[in-house]
């Protein structure tokens, strides 16, 4: 297999361990992404799983030699960067983390952002006490090669900061993530009458919400794995929830089917589903679509890997 | 040639903390701390600031593309930025202009030149469309018009006293204005504009346009529609008087431009109850309801 994905936090906005969620997981956004032979690792996000994914890589990859990696954030919002203090290679000498991500419209710069979680006010321990050597790395849209044949392409999404979605491309294989992601929405689309409206607004909108809509289809377009945020039902989005920068269930496995896409992991589930729901909503989308589409779907779980 | 290399520092200095212009601040911040704001009047009001447009445009673009395919419509900046990224930079460009508000427009009368900022703007558009231009292409005239003087408000907030001077030559000596700014500052606005457009980042085609509304004939690129057009614009506006941004002396039109354009006075004459029409719905939704 040429690319392996493990989750190790699964769960949008706050870690919400407990009884109801022992299944699916409550830690927040943390994949751990390895290529080929070599088992190379690359971490996509910096939520509390990270955690877990830091046990892991000090009994197998320390051993080999000191941690070298690269970390992509697909933003900076606390849920998907608060697990960096908890990440053990930081505190080892001879440890090199690469960590690229998108910086928002603050004039903050990623390393103060990331970074600053590491102050007495919020922990223990300082940055400049940290052992590794850290280096930061700002991205907007574009293409990296990361050697080896590893090459990363990125694409902005709809969320109310930043958002980059990231595509990685190895021997043959792509792996997508597309998260945490809003369609994009006419937010001009007023009924004639109301105030506010503007026709020539409305139209503009209209072809231009579509137009971003197919950029990013046409951004995962045939990927063998996609991981999509499914935060909401359609339902729940429509009753109050449009314009917060997720996705329904719908709407991603609409999308991914139109777009080719062979496999969709379903992910960044709302901290209030329990495992329960979950499992009940999964199954009555796979009855939804059974027969009318060749794309596979499968539920984000933390610690379960799946491989392309 | 050291003082001009001053004064451009000095300047480039002022543009990154430019600050909206005083008539539409207090709009601007009604919306922008409105948590029921509609898009379109977000919309509206930053259409109606050249400094604030400016800048989303510069945020859209910086963040989103690369040169080769602008953004110049504030509708899908808008769904692309979203409200609320749009109205906290719509905030913070307000509030410098709250900040600074007592010392801008020394020179220049502030309604005067919004007026006439206007005025070209939306007469770009108006010959846009009658040229049937793609109506995908009519947000970037009006930008383009709308921005066509922005180096005009470093000038005159910066070197405010060279300023009133450069404007009381051009009423003796009966010149345009870019000359006199020439002679008392070493420096014209649309070099300085030309200094914002790059500082901002709104591409080539904002950059011609700016650079270059004054000397049509000497402009190489490939732009030069929209060039002449808002060169026709900003003609218009000066002759008909509809605002003012200090030329009362500019160089006429060559006919060869209305040639060129396929338009006439008359065509020009047509849309002056359309401009001023336009001008006169701004101002009044740009009035405070308290």
């Amino acid at each position: 297999m040429s690319i392996r994905l493990t989750f190790w936090g699964v769960r949008g906005s706050i870690p919400v361990p407990g009884p109801t969620t022992v299944k699916y997981g409550g830690n927040t956004s943390c994949l751990e992404l390895r290529f080929g032979q070599e088992d190379r690792l690359i971490v996509m996000d910096l939520g509390s799983g990270v955690r877990e994914l830091a046990g892991v890589v000090m009994k197998k990859d320390l051993p080999k030699g000191p941690i070298k990696t690269k970390i992509f954030l697909t933003h900076t919002h606390s849920d998907h960067i608060m697990g960096f203090p908890f990440f053990t290679p930081i505190f080892i000498p001879g440890s090199e983390l690469d960590i690229y991500g998108p910086v928002s419209y603050e004039e903050d710069t990623l390393d103060k952002i990331v970074g600053d979680q590491l102050r007495y006010r919020y922990f223990p321990v300082r940055l400049d006490e940290l052992r590794a050597t850290i280096r930061y790395f700002q991205l907007k849209e574009g293409s990296l090669d990361l050697g080896g044949g590893l090459k990363v392409t990125t694409k902005y999404l709809n969320h109310p900061i930043l958002v980059l979605g990231y595509k990685f491309e190895f021997e043959g294989k792509v792996l997508c993530t597309a998260y945490d992601h809003e369609m994009f929405r006419n937010v001009f689309d007023v009924k004639p009458g109301d105030p506010g409206y503007d026709e020539a607004a409305v139209k503009e909108g209209e072809i231009a919400a579509r137009e971003e809509n197919e950029k990013v289809q046409e951004f995962y377009r045939g990927a063998d794995l996609l991981v999509h945020d499914t935060q909401y039902t359609h339902k729940e989005y429509l009753a109050g929830k449009t314009g917060w920068g997720h996705s329904s269930f719908e709407w991603a496995i609409n999308s991914a089917h139109k777009a080719g896409v062979k496999h969709l992991v379903l992910f960044h589930h709302e901290p209030l589903r329990s495992d329960q729901e979950l499992e009940g909503l999964y199954k009555a989308y796979m009855s939804a679509i059974r027969g009318r589409t060749h794309l596979k779907v499968s539920v984000a779980q933390e610690g379960k890997t799946f491989e392309v | 040639m050291q003082d001009k290399e001053r004064t451009l520092a000095a300047i480039q200095a002022y543009i990154s903390r430019m600050p909206s212009l005083p008539i539409t601040v207090s709009k601007i911040l009604q919306i922008a701390n409105d948590p029921k704001t509609s898009p379109s009047d977000l919309n509206q009001v930053i259409s109606l600031d050249p400094v604030l447009m400016g800048r989303v445009m510069k945020l859209i673009n910086s963040a989103y593309y690369s040169l080769n395919n602008q953004i110049t419509s504030l509708v899908r900046a808008i769904i692309m930025l979203g409200i609320n990224t749009v109205k906290n930079l719509a905030l913070s460009t307000a509030v410098l202009g709250q900040l600074s508000a007592k010392n801008n427009f020394q020179a220049l009368n502030i309604d005067g030149f919004w007026r006439h900022s206007l005025c070209v703007g939306v007469t770009a558009k108006l010959i846009a469309i009658k040229r049937r231009k793609d109506p995908k292409r009519l947000e970037e005239y009006f930008v383009a018009g709308l921005l066509h003087d922005i180096g005009k408000i470093p000038l005159n907030n910066k070197l405010s006293a060279e300023y009133v001077s450069a404007l009381a030559l051009t009423d003796k000596e009966r010149a345009p204005l870019y000359v006199l700014e020439e002679r008392t500052m070493e420096v014209n606005h649309c070099e300085v504009g030309k200094l914002i457009i790059k500082n901002w980042n709104l591409g080539p085609v904002m950059e011609d346009v700016i650079f270059f509304h004054h000397f049509i004939d000497s402009y190489p690129g490939e732009n030069r529609e929209i060039l002449l057009t808002v060169a026709a614009a900003n003609f218009f506006a000066n002759t008909f008087q509809i605002g003012f941004s200090g030329d009362r002396y500019p160089e006429k039109l060559p006919l060869a431009v209305y040639e060129e354009l396929g338009i006439t006075l008359d065509d020009l004459e047509a849309m002056e109850t359309q401009a001023n029409g336009e001008i006169e719905k701004a101002k009044i939704f740009l009035s405070v309801v308290q």
